[in-house]
């Protein structure tokens, strides 16, 4: 009996040194010596990047010793509900980055601060306005744009070469009619011209289809968003539905896939090109077999030219953060256009700001930094990012009704029907 | 041998057939248990063969158009880069901490509740059984906020001491309900046998309980340490510095926007994460064998 007490105590004995030096304390942002401390949650994941952004942090913090700054990684995968959490807890972390289309929800609850009268104007001049628009909520701009990415097309430059088309610039894109023939020009003997990785359809098929007048979130007198379809937003659709469906020019098997997902078939010529987003050239880079040629273009152009949405990643302060003028200097520091440089390169993204975009280093035709840079006049604020109800419209409506209809399940007037119907009653709970 | 032969007549060929076909329809049985096990094996097996030699493939292996089971140049840059890239052993250590901690605190509440919860029908057992069945239907998302809030008030975030709380709450339940039917299974017998040869309460629990319901407390700690090792969604909400992240928080930072994923570094630390629980299974495996009890009381 005895023994087994004692075996009991050595246990709880053992539990607690085990336990020694769990514990932390509270943070109220400054030190006893006053020193401010500040955490900064970056989203920051492949190496180079890291890399950049640890570095920056460092070189703030020599530079800064009254001001601190905590680098803190967290992840793309579940940024929103730590952030929710967080902020309801009353934990956020100073400086937040995310993206523009996940701000909405955190700016409209008043969890963000509103960054007007604290920006810099150098700041404020760097950054063309379409940027800023994909941060501005009702009156407030809650986060500062400082990445994006186009969506592009990554050719296998040998059969591109072979089937004799045009090759696009983005002076002289194609058209999406001339798109269409080239993807069938490529396509045969067991090949597509296109594979259309459409896990996710729904921000594709809106980003693009700006390009061709598309914009089905539309303003009604009272400012409120509806859903109206018209004539525009059936160009980008119509196209790779045909691909798919008419031509067996876009591959059925790929619709379904992610980006990643289908590089594979693209290095095994079983795809001519991909549309991808500017930063997967780095996987391609990793991952294509030796001797691949490969070369960027861009998308193609409709009536309103090269244009297509984008949401960028952003630098927001927390409304509870106690020292947001630092969290506003910290951030104007790491968008310097040298800084701004580094953080785009190591993303493999395009800078908003315009002496960072202006960088010859950005211009390079290697790796297609040029195509890329010179698509950048054309991004604009992704349609829907700021209307409260979109990502339950996207999920419940507009995610299977693309899928259906891209697999060619349902038509142009079904899509229409439940994109705009089921949708207008799912956005007026939000709005009413 | 015929009056052998007319015993063995047709009422013996028919038995025999019987039998034979008894047999046929026993080995086919046989035999398609063990193909559906075979089968089971394989579906269990996939992603972990694959995730090995994910792990051990170079970046351009894994853009194949063709891929292969065994990576024809394997390579430990995967390793390398993960180690590189991510503080995994620190992580792994935050992790341990935490799974051992939960797994000997859950099994330390839980063993003298189960007994009182098998042995004691009454209002209040009843009632305990009730709140575990009801506990189990809580999502996550449902409790995280109000969660967070009790352990902000408390100072437990961003510690350990708040994580190991909140998993020695979550697996608390599973643990109780698991227990008890080990308890269940040990026949009042024995300690009515000890109590007539003087054994009190206590020593009848220490001494005979006890040793007996030990595989049982050891399957509990397993599903413990394991539930605690991989939970990925409160060590991400309540562990705020990078020093004090777990596993399953770290691996995710191999992960990109859009379902992008740095797949070589992600599947070889992936693949080091899940070798404790395997080494664990390994070990204890037998420990859990139920049976220990047969035979000790006669019928």
């Amino acid at each position: 009996m005895r023994a087994a007490l004692r075996r009991a105590a050595t246990s709880v004995a053992v539990l607690a040194l085990l336990l020694t030096g769990c514990s932390g304390g509270g943070d109220d942002g400054r030190d006893a010596d006053g020193t401010i401390r500040l955490r900064f949650q970056s989203l920051a994941w492949q190496k180079e990047s890291v890399d950049a952004n640890k570095q920056l942090v460092k070189e703030w913090n020599a530079a800064h010793p009254d001001v601190q700054v905590e680098y803190v990684q967290g992840s793309w995968d579940s940024v929103h509900d730590q952030l929710l959490t967080s902020f309801e807890g009353g934990e956020a972390p100073d400086i937040i980055h995310d993206a523009s289309d996940d701000l909405a929800d955190f700016a409209y609850g008043g969890y963000l601060a509103d960054l007007r009268p604290l920006l810099p104007e150098r700041l404020k001049a760097d950054i063309p306005e379409q940027s800023w628009r994909t941060t501005t909520f009702g009156e407030g701009v809650h986060g500062v744009p400082f990445l994006q990415e186009p969506r592009v097309l990554i050719a296998n430059t040998k059969l591109l070469k072979a089937s004799g088309a045009r090759v696009p610039t983005p002076e002289r894109p194609w058209s999406w009619e001339e798109f269409r023939q080239v993807t069938k020009e490529l396509s045969g003997q067991g090949r597509y011209g296109i594979a259309w990785p459409l896990k996710e359809p729904v921000s594709v098929t809106l980003n693009l289809g700006l390009s061709g007048g598309g914009q089905l979130f539309h303003r009604d007198g009272d400012g409120k968003a509806v859903l109206r379809f018209e004539p525009g937003d059936g160009v980008v659709t119509g196209t790779i539905r045909d691909q798919v469906n008419t031509d067996d020019s876009a591959a059925r098997s790929a619709l379904g896939m992610g980006g990643s997902d289908a590089l594979p078939g693209f290095f095994g010529g079983k795809y001519a090109m991909l549309p991808l987003g500017f930063s997967y050239r780095q996987q391609i880079i990793q991952q294509a077999p030796e001797g691949f040629d490969w070369t960027v273009l861009p998308m193609p152009a409709g009536a309103d030219g090269t244009v297509q949405g984008v949401s960028p990643q952003t630098l927001s302060v927390a409304e509870e953060s106690p020292h947001k003028e630092e969290a506003v200097a910290f951030i104007d520091f790491l968008l310097r256009p040298a800084n701004m440089v580094r953080l785009a390169r190591g993303d493999w993204m395009l800078p908003t700001g315009t002496e960072a975009l202006a960088d010859p280093s950005l211009r390079s035709a290697e790796h297609g930094w040029a195509v890329g840079a010179a698509l950048a006049e054309g991004l604009r604020p992704a349609p829907a990012q700021s209307v409260r109800g979109y990502p339950e419209w996207k999920d419940k409506v507009a995610t299977p009704a693309y899928q259906e209809f891209y697999s060619g399940a349902i038509d142009t007037d079904e899509l229409s029907k439940r994109l705009v119907e089921d949708g207008n009653r799912v956005l007026a709970r939000y709005q009413r | 041998m015929r009056r052998g032969l007319v015993r063995r007549g047709p009422l013996a060929r028919e038995a025999s057939g019987r039998e034979s076909t008894g047999l046929r329809t026993g080995r086919a049985a046989r035999t398609g248990q063990y193909l559906a096990l075979l089968a089971y094996l394989v579906f269990l097996a996939f992603p972990f063969v694959w995730l090995i030699s994910t792990a051990f493939k170079p970046a351009r292996e894994l853009g194949s158009l063709h891929p292969t089971w065994i990576p024809e140049n394997p390579t430990l840059d995967n390793f390398r880069q993960a180690f590189d890239e991510q503080p995994l052993l620190q992580a792994a250590g935050n992790s341990l901490v935490a799974a051992v901690s939960a797994a000997l605190i859950a099994v330390v509440i839980a063993t003298p509740m189960a007994y009182v919860m098998a042995r004691h029908r009454g209002r209040l057992a009843s009632a305990a059984t009730g709140w575990v069945v009801v506990s189990q239907a809580f999502p996550f998302v449902l409790v995280i906020i109000p969660l967070f809030l009790i352990l902000k008030n408390l100072h437990l975030i961003n510690t350990l001491w708040g994580l190991i709380l909140v998993y020695v709450v979550w697996s608390l339940p599973f643990a109780l309900w698991m227990l008890a039917g080990y308890v269940r299974a040990v026949p009042t017998e024995l300690e009515e046998a000890a109590a007539v040869d003087g054994a009190g309460r206590v020593r009848t629990l220490v001494s005979v309980v006890a040793p007996l319901l030990a595989p049982g407390i050891v399957a509990t700690a397993l599903f413990a340490f394991i539930t605690a090792w991989n939970e990925f969604f409160f060590a991400l909400v309540l562990l705020k510095t990078p020093e004090k992240q777990t596993l399953p928080v770290v691996l995710t930072h191999f992960l990109g926007a859009e379902g992008v994923a740095d797949l070589g570094p992600l599947a070889a630390a992936a693949f080091l994460a899940t070798l404790p629980s395997l080494v664990l299974f390994a070990f204890i495996q037998r420990r859990i064998t139920g049976g220990m009890t047969a035979g000790a009381v006669k019928h």
